[in-house]
């Protein structure tokens, strides 16, 4: 009988199964349950009665004859977070909120929630994202401004895009026009960065090599490096040049050399430290990872990288948050979109300030202001508004197969207006040329709303 | 009655209402979760109090007790009776006592032979008295007198001492009527239908406890569980469809006849037995009309219509089932019928997969390996069963997968796993909207009625393979993982009390019956949160089916069988009562 019954295993294993099972589902459930009801059809966006924009501006009535923005303009520029009606673009930032719009806790689950009457709060300002979007003037791009103080995103427009109430139809696109249409750029593209890059390699070598400032080099307009040769632009000689000289110029020989005293290591090490590789999440949105791999690379490679070339990828939301940690002194706020939650009259969330790790030092944040501030006097003229401090620096990205991705990025060092921005575009040529008019337009029209509201 | 009702959900009262229903919502799973932990102790802190049946007396005046009605003696540490001596084989004899009280020995190939009274014997009786030898050892069989019967039984700790089954009972009583105000207070209608559904529950269960009390059985804690699970299955059914309860009601009054029917025959050894044959003819026939009649529901072939009434032959198949693979030590040792067992499995087994009925299969299946491991008695033949079966399954698999013209199976089998990607199709329909009914009733639930997933109910399965989430949704996730709680205690009751057994047969048709419960506890779960594919499985006495509630009483008349804490089981005869027999 004994032997018998010491085989009674079966039993016990599937007792405790059952129990191993109920214990992990109830893990699971403290985990995911606000994902699972917010794919809830029956309360989800659906609750929602109204979008407004950080002014108060109505965005969105999903129940209303005409849901959307009653300016075309602002209904193009902002399809891309509040979805369409076809269902191509999914509003991952409305969605966010379910839990909270239907009245979702893990004890009470939707219980005593009566529904409805959700009532959601953007950063974005719908004017400013509605100039931003006339700025890029149909070019394909992205525009996006931040408060690197508070997290608040003012800007994040994407080109192209389309009138929610006259979707276009884009199975037939030969000539690319829609490229990309549903995408959100801001947060779901990675760009050859070209010479912005230079300020991650700038960083490196401000942090790491203490006379970088006391060295000179010198330009002949092109630069052999390990047999192969590197040019300036349209082969421009600099001849010799400080740090400063260099990154207004943005020359490309000194970058070379400057590349080569940081070194693979290091400036992998800034590039991880900055977050080039990782994700963001920006209600909603998880960002594109951008690309940063200098493993078993040449003295050439390495130099193509501090120029921002090689294959190198950053992520247009990623960069602007890495401008906002310069402008900082070492830590930016963490961009978010929405402000607040509403719903059955009363407040279920209320976005609080994070900050990002320490991207850069205090001391390199403070020189590197100073060098990027020096880029618009004497670079940059459309952002050298008078009173206003803004630091920026372009890039000109060479893609293959295609004409060059114009890039902007750079912050406005001051406590009243602490904005950071990154503007790209697409096969947009010069990015000192075609951005930094674009930046100015943008940022004088969040100036404009920060005014206003204080 | 009908002012009463009219008060309690009178709408002068609203406020009052959502004050009592705040209280209700939570204090319900709390006074669940008492009751099934007041069961589980019962069931599992008593102590393990052997009853002895016979003594062998050694040279010098020592005594072995027999603790069993089949007792292996041997040198090894697992025996019955462990006899450390170098003459004596690791497994030597069996010493069983028969119905009439008389005992049988039988030489299992110990070296040193066994023999009765100087006589060397393969199998022969005992009489009180005779001088046993086994490898030489000599001992005497002895009788215990019916003065140290009684006196074993009044020093043994009654069943349920120290944890009184009667409160208990009240307490589920408390919690049936709160269940009923609920429905009341969240206007669930028809009122009068659930009212009455509800106190014929109560009153059953009171009468059941009364009878047993009539012939002083004092454990009531497995049949309180049973009870309670169904409290929550007219619960869903209240909510679902209210002309399921009643329907209920009466498979449960069936179950109930054959639970005490079961019970009574499982007394005595002898007519278990013959039993035994009944049941597998029986189980053969259901299977045969279940072929021929069967008609094909979602796929499966497994239903019988018999005018309006339908019912699936599979799940009486497994008490059958049970019945047949239980088996005395006797036959353990010798092997015998063992061979005839894995044939009528893999009859069964044929049957199902014709049927397409693969969650049935693999309850048989997990049912097999239970009875399996319990009747080997060597390790190696462990192995080979394992391997052979493990193949056979495989097997199974390959052909139930391989044959697409069954939809339902592949189509549920091809989502596990990504269902929020098939929100909207076969493949994940069902898991996604259980996972975000779960979330929508969080701990407490929204109420009877209040739910989502009563719209399902039906084709949509939600009472059935979803009762985990139907529950979850209306009454909580705490309320729900009760259900679990009080299942898997069942099954640790086993476990614990198999030591005590007084036949290996009823410590395999126990085992084997509260692993198939557990086994389809965690096919429908598992399959309802994605953590294995959806397979039809009901849930244990909560999941709305005539057939599966009736299997389910008939299952647990094992359980009952197994339980010889003293005055436990109506199933198990008085020990004392037992002696005055010889």
């Amino acid at each position: 009988m004994r032997s018998t019954a010491s085989r009674t295993g079966m039993a016990l294993i599937l007792a405790g199964l059952l129990l191993f099972g109920l214990l992990s589902f109830l893990i699971r459930y403290a985990v995911f349950s606000d994902e699972w009801i917010s794919h809830s059809n029956r309360s989800g966006v659906a609750s929602i009665e109204q979008v407004t924009d950080r002014s108060g501006a109505v965005l969105y009535e999903p129940h209303a004859d005409k849901p959307y923005s009653e300016d075309a303009l602002i209904r193009k520029a902002t399809v891309h977070l509040l979805g369409d009606r076809e269902g191509n673009i999914d509003p991952l930032m409305l969605k966010q909120y379910i839990p909270q719009l239907v009245g979702f806790d893990k004890i009470n689950g939707t219980y005593g929630m009566k529904g409805g009457n959700g009532q959601v709060e953007l950063t974005v300002s719908a004017s400013v994202e509605a100039v931003a979007l006339q700025a890029l003037n149909g070019r394909k791009g992205t525009v996006g401004v931040y408060n690197y103080k508070t997290g608040e995103i003012l800007c994040a427009v994407t080109s192209p895009t389309f009138d929610p109430y006259k979707a276009p139809t884009v199975a037939d696109d030969a000539d690319k026009t829609w490229e990309g249409l549903y995408l959100h750029r801001f947060f779901h593209s990675t760009y050859t960065p070209g010479s912005i890059f230079k300020l991650v390699t700038t960083a490196a070598a401000l942090e790491n090599i203490p006379d970088i400032q006391d060295q000179t080099f010198n330009c002949t307009g092109s630069i052999t490096v390990n047999g192969e040769v590197i040019h300036c632009q349209s082969n421009k000689a600099h001849g010799t040049q400080t740090l400063e000289q260099a990154l207004a110029n943005s020359c490309n020989c000194a970058y070379a050399q400057i590349a080569q005293q940081v070194g693979a290591q290091r400036l992998s090490r800034k590039a991880a430290q900055i977050g080039i590789t990782d994700r963001l999440f920006v209600d909603g949105y998880w960002t594109k990872a951008g690309s940063f791999d200098l493993s078993g690379a040449d003295a050439n490679r390495v130099a193509w990288a501090g120029i921002g070339q090689d294959i190198d990828l950053v992520n247009p939301c990623q960069y602007m948050t890495w401008m906002g940690a310069i402008a900082n002194g070492g830590k930016a706020a963490e961009p978010w979109l929405v402000r607040r939650v509403y719903s059955g009259g009363k407040l279920r969330y209320e976005a609080k300030t994070t900050y990002t790790s320490s991207m850069i030092t205090k001391a390199a944040a403070a020189e590197l202001t100073d060098l990027m501030h020096n880029n618009v006097e004497e670079m940059y003229a459309p952002v050298n508004f008078s009173g206003v401090k803004v630091c920026a620096k372009s890039g000109t990205a060479e893609v293959y197969g295609k004409e060059n991705t114009a890039t902007f990025a750079g912050f406005i060092a001051s406590d009243r207006y602490p904005l950071a921005f990154v503007v790209i575009i697409e096969e947009g040529g010069s990015g000192a040329r075609t951005c930094s008019p674009v930046a100015a337009n943008v940022l004088w029209a969040c100036i404009n709303v920060m005014k206003a509201e204080s | 009655m009908n002012q009463i009702l009219s008060f309690l959900s009178g709408t002068g009262s609203a406020q009052a209402i959502a004050v009592y229903r705040t209280v209700l919502r939570i204090s319900l799973p709390l006074l669940a979760l008492i009751i099934v932990i007041r069961s589980a102790r019962s069931l599992l802190g008593f102590r393990r109090e052997p009853e002895v049946w016979a003594w062998l007396r050694l040279e010098g005046d020592q005594l072995l007790p027999v603790m069993h009605w089949e007792n292996l003696i041997g040198r090894k540490k697992t025996a019955d009776v462990v006899l450390d001596f170098a003459t004596v084989s690791k497994n030597h004899a069996v010493l069983s006592r028969q119905r009439d009280g008389s005992w049988t020995v039988r030489d299992i190939g110990g070296r040193g032979g066994v023999e009765v009274n100087g006589t060397p014997v393969r199998s022969g009786e005992v009489a009180y008295g005779d001088v046993l030898s086994f490898g030489g050892l000599e001992m005497t069989l002895e009788p215990v007198s019916k003065e140290e019967a009684k006196l074993q039984s009044l020093a043994r700790t009654r069943a349920g001492k120290g944890h009184s089954p009667g409160l208990t009972l009240i307490l589920l009583t408390l919690l049936q009527a709160m269940v009923v105000l609920s429905f009341f207070f969240c206007r669930v209608e028809p009122r009068t239908k659930i009212l009455t559904a509800f106190g014929i529950l109560a009153l059953v269960e009171w009468l059941l406890f009364f009878a047993q009390k009539l012939i002083h059985r004092s454990g009531y804690e497995v049949e309180t569980i049973a009870f309670f699970l169904m409290t929550m299955g007219l619960a869903v059914a209240g909510s679902a469809n209210a002309s399921n309860l009643y329907k209920q009601l009466i498979s449960m009054g069936i179950g109930l006849a054959i639970f005490l029917t079961l019970g009574a025959c499982l007394r005595d050894l002898e007519t278990a037995e013959k039993l035994r044959y009944v049941a597998a003819v029986f189980g053969i026939v259901l299977l045969l009309a279940n072929l021929v009649l069967g008609a094909r529901i979602n796929g499966s072939k497994n239903w019988i219509y018999i005018g309006s009434f339908s019912f699936q032959p599979s799940e009486l198949v497994k008490v059958c089932f049970v019945l047949a693979g239980a088996s005395t030590m006797d036959m353990i040792v010798t092997r015998k019928n063992l061979l005839l067992f894995v044939l009528y499995t893999l009859f069964i087994g044929g049957c199902l997969v014709v049927l397409n009925d693969f969650g049935t299969a693999a309850i048989f299946f997990i049912g097999f390996l239970a009875i399996a491991l319990l009747r080997s008695s060597s390790y190696p033949s462990i192995a080979l069963v394992f391997v052979g079966v493990g193949l056979a399954a495989v097997m199974v698999l390959t052909v139930v997968l391989a044959v697409r013209h069954f939809p339902h199976v592949g189509e549920r089998f091809s989502g596990y796993g990504h269902i929020w990607d098939h929100m909207s199709d076969n493949k994940g329909y069902q898991q996604t909207r259980a996972l975000i009914c779960i979330s929508s009733g969080g701990l407490f639930g929204l109420g009877p009625g209040q739910g989502w997933l009563r719209n399902m109910a039906g084709e949509g399965a939600s009472d059935t393979d979803l009762v985990f989430a139907f529950v979850s949704e209306e009454w909580g996730l705490l309320l729900a993982a009760t259900m679990i709680f009080a299942l898997a205690a069942l099954g640790l009751f086993v476990v614990r009390s198999a030591r005590l057994g007084r036949s290996s047969f009823y410590t395999i048709a126990a085992t084997a019956s509260v692993s198939i419960l557990l086994a389809q506890a965690i096919l429908n779960f598992f399959g309802t949160v994605d953590f294995l594919p959806l397979t039809g499985v009901t849930f244990p006495f909560v999941s709305n089916g005539g057939s599966s509630m009736m299997c389910c009483w008939g299952l647990l008349a094992f359980l009952k069988a197994c339980d010889t804490r003293q005055n436990a089981s109506f199933a198990v005869r008085l020990s004392e009562k037992e002696a005055d027999r010889t």
